[in-house]
């Protein structure tokens, strides 16, 4: 079967660089499921869990947001910040996401920005109990 | 002639001296690589960025944003200044506070409230030593800077300008642009001005048709996340340009007072041997003299 070949680049690193046989992406209106031959697209992710298929096993990690370009078999995905889903901590997440409920939504933008990071937070801890 | 025993002695601890620029010098180049991979990992990430930027702009779509745009009045501006939390490096911090100072002033004669924000211990002596006001410092930020560290601050600048709080950043920082050539810079970052790729020009014909991508969910709402991202990165990359410089000063400094230290040992040297062999003559035609008063 023809394979995919996964890149994970944030600014600090190449998180993940392997082929595998599907990716399922958290895209900002919903998951998206991606395998080989899939057309060129570029996409905005939201904050969730991206699983990647190789064989039998399943890799997760959390991506905080970012975007995603799929061209030629190559799925580019660029998050701000990620990570193994198993290395998220439920108590840190709920933390962040009382935070983040407590921010001020001043203006449109703010609101925004409020509402993005409470999003992120969900993601975390959505992960972190199911896991 | 200097006493044989005293030039010795300051041999000694010149020596002593010279093993710890060797030994900082070699701290230097390991952090210089570490750093450096970490500003290659940045400049991948950018790169795809830019190429996602002028994919848009291929598709055709104006790319404009409030970040992007250059406002009218300037109220209140920020400057950031980014400097070592260490010495010993050269001219490296030196160089940063008095660009900043000066940033400073222009910056004052265009606007009444200034914020100003420094990075790095050296950076806020060298503020407080000329009885200069700083808002805020930052001191976490060492040869690695952390994303999400810069991320923090950037989030912040993103919600004052969101708020009609800050109207201009600007950023004095020493850029990377070889081992031999860094460069002491002040760059606007807020407004972006114009994004990296954005000018891509639409080409016509069959190239156009290779270049159709989809956009999930639209392109303008890519666009909407772009923005500030490039600009955290943007940010980012400044910290992680300055870290590098940092190293790099610091390494050049280190071994050009370990070759010093080399130089000022061999003229003590000679010296040294100079004094020790008039002594010794000096010594032997004493035990002659004396030898020839008892004789005569």
């Amino acid at each position: 079967m023809a394979q995919l070949q996964l890149v994970i680049v944030t600014p600090e690193t190449t998180t993940f660089d392997q082929a595998v046989d599907s990716v399922v992406l958290p895209l900002i209106d919903g998951e998206a499921g991606v395998y080989a031959g899939h057309s060129a697209m570029i996409g905005r992710l939201g904050p969730g869990e991206l699983r990647a298929k190789v064989g039998s096993s399943t890799e997760r990690f959390y991506v905080d947001g970012g975007f995603v370009q799929i061209e030629n078999n190559v799925v580019t995905v660029l998050p701000g910040v990620s990570m193994p889903s198993a290395d998220i901590v439920l108590g840190d997440a709920k933390a962040a996401l009382e935070q983040a409920k407590a921010e001020s939504a001043g203006n449109a933008e703010l609101a925004e920005i409020k509402a993005k990071s409470i999003a992120q937070a969900r993601a975390q801890v959505r992960i972190a109990e199911k896991s | 002639m200097a006493n044989a025993r005293a030039l010795d002695k300051r041999r000694k601890s010149i020596r002593n001296i010279k093993k710890i620029t060797r030994t900082m010098e070699l701290i230097a180049t390991a952090r210089f690589k570490k750093a450096m991979d970490r500003a290659t990992a940045a400049s991948d990430y950018t790169r795809r960025i830019t190429s996602v930027v002028s994919d848009l702009a291929k598709a055709g779509l104006e790319v404009s944003h409030p970040l992007l745009e250059e406002r009218e009045e300037i109220k209140s501006a920020t400057l950031l200044v980014l400097t070592g939390n260490r010495g010993l490096c050269g001219g490296y911090n030196g160089n940063a506070i008095r660009l900043g100072v000066k940033t400073r002033e222009r910056l004052l004669e265009q606007t009444e409230s200034l914020q100003v924000e420094v990075s790095g211990k050296r950076g806020v002596s060298g503020f407080e030593f000329r009885d200069l006001p700083v808002d805020q410092q930052f001191l976490q930020f060492d040869d690695q800077p952390q994303y999400a560290e810069v991320v923090e601050i950037a989030d912040r600048y993103l919600r004052e300008y969101a708020a009609g709080k800050l109207d201009r950043l600007e950023v004095t920082y020493t850029k990377f642009h070889t081992v031999a050539k860094q460069e002491i810079v002040t760059e606007t970052l807020l407004p972006l001005g114009k994004l990296e790729g954005a000018d891509t020009p639409v080409e016509d014909g069959e190239k156009k048709q290779e270049n159709l991508y989809d956009f999930v969910p639209s392109a303008e709402s890519i666009l909407e996340e772009v923005v500030p991202t490039s600009f955290k990165v943007k940010l980012f990359k400044c910290f992680l340009d300055a870290a590098v410089s940092e190293q790099v000063a610091r390494m050049i400094a280190m071994k050009s007072a370990t070759e010093a230290a080399n130089d000022m040992i061999k003229d003590l040297s000679r010296t040294y041997n100079r004094a020790r062999q008039s002594q010794i003559t000096g010594e032997i035609m004493e035990v002659i003299g004396g030898v020839e008063a008892l004789e005569g």
